[in-house]
């Protein structure tokens, strides 16, 4: 084979891969826009915290409604009122849509310390009455997080001033209370009005 | 006079200066604080028209106890909200603050909450100083 023979049956080479690549690209639409679902559902780990009422929350509290879990704090003044903004924005969109069931918002927070029920309902209940704020002790909040592969730290500061790292991910839990989906990364309201039917849907 | 003042007021009515401010303020949203918080934040273009680079080492306000120049970092899925030393902005560039990065965090508000005023330092000269609204966020 000569080099000109050689270029062709390169180009040729690469001609198919990428026929094959828009083939396989175009028969496998993206159902989902952002949500990565879990192969098996599963269950909550057993934990005991509370609500924004002071009531106990535990795994059960999550069955017979869909919920879209965010972890964060109150005193995180960008990102956790953004997310809670556009799960908010989101959910208003699918009632609009007539969505049913619709998803209930929940804020779980990773700074039990300064989150009191009475602050955290407060905190919740801006973006939302039907919305369901979650605090308690740090130890049953370890299982709850652990459980289900979220991370937070506390950082050094002083006094009341500091801040927590934690997921940024969004995590949907099924009406049998199993973790479900999780929507991870750049959020977007889009992103929920269009995947969270389908996933509802899907079951 | 080497070391000079560079002023600049963002009014949204009379912005119609002949030369450029060397630093300018665009699309500026303050969030109000929410119920039972004590924090909001600040979110802004900052525009420099210089020919050299600008940089802020410290933002305060007559109605905030404390402003701080602050970054959120989500790497590998986990957010970190961490203090920025300074924010240069290069010669004839724009730097955003936006929800998700780069803002400032406004803590414990004094006086009445109607307009925040923001002024921007490096060491001790005055850069620019931004009038605005809190803005409710759309619920």
């Amino acid at each position: 084979m000569g080099p000109k023979n050689f270029l062709v049956a390169i180009v040729a080479a690469v001609a198919l891969a990428v026929g094959i690549f828009a083939a396989v690209r175009l028969q496998a639409p993206a159902e989902y826009k952002a949500a990565f679902v879990l192969p098996a559902p599963t269950p909550l780990p057993e934990f005991s915290l509370i609500d924004q009422y002071g009531d106990v929350v535990n795994a059960e509290t999550f069955r017979n409604r869909w919920s879209l879990v965010f972890f964060g704090f109150t005193h995180c003044p960008d990102i956790c009122p953004a997310t809670l903004q556009i799960l908010a924005t989101a959910r208003k969109e699918l009632e609009a849509a007539g969505q049913d069931p619709l998803p209930q918002i929940v804020l779980v927070s990773v700074d039990p310390e300064r989150d009191g029920p009475e602050q955290l309902r407060k905190y919740v209940e801006y973006f939302g009455k039907d919305n369901l704020g979650v605090t308690g002790n740090i130890d049953e909040l370890r299982k709850l997080t652990s459980g289900l592969g979220i991370y937070f730290e506390k950082q050094s500061g002083t006094g009341d001033d500091y801040a927590v790292d934690h997921s940024a991910a969004v995590l949907l839990m099924n009406s049998d209370g199993h973790f479900h989906a999780l929507f991870s990364g750049q959020h977007d309201v889009e992103n929920f009005v269009h995947d969270l039917p389908l996933l509802v849907a899907g079951r | 006079m080497r070391r000079f003042l560079i002023y600049a007021v963002l009014l949204l009515t009379a912005c119609g200066a002949e030369s450029k401010p060397p630093l300018v303020a665009s699309e500026v949203v303050i969030t109000a604080p929410m119920p039972g918080m004590t924090m909001s934040a600040a979110y802004m273009s900052l525009t420099n028209n210089s020919d050299h680079t600008i940089s802020v080492s410290r933002v305060a306000s007559p109605q905030f106890k404390s402003v701080a120049l602050h970054e959120t970092q989500t790497d590998n899925g986990v957010a970190r909200m961490r203090a920025l030393p300074r924010l240069d902005i290069p010669a004839g560039e724009t730097v955003t603050l936006q929800r998700g990065g780069k803002h400032l965090m406004l803590r414990k508000p004094s006086g009445d909450a109607g307009n925040v005023s923001l002024e921007f330092f490096d060491g001790d000269m005055l850069l620019l100083t931004v009038d605005a609204a809190y803005k409710s966020r759309d619920n």
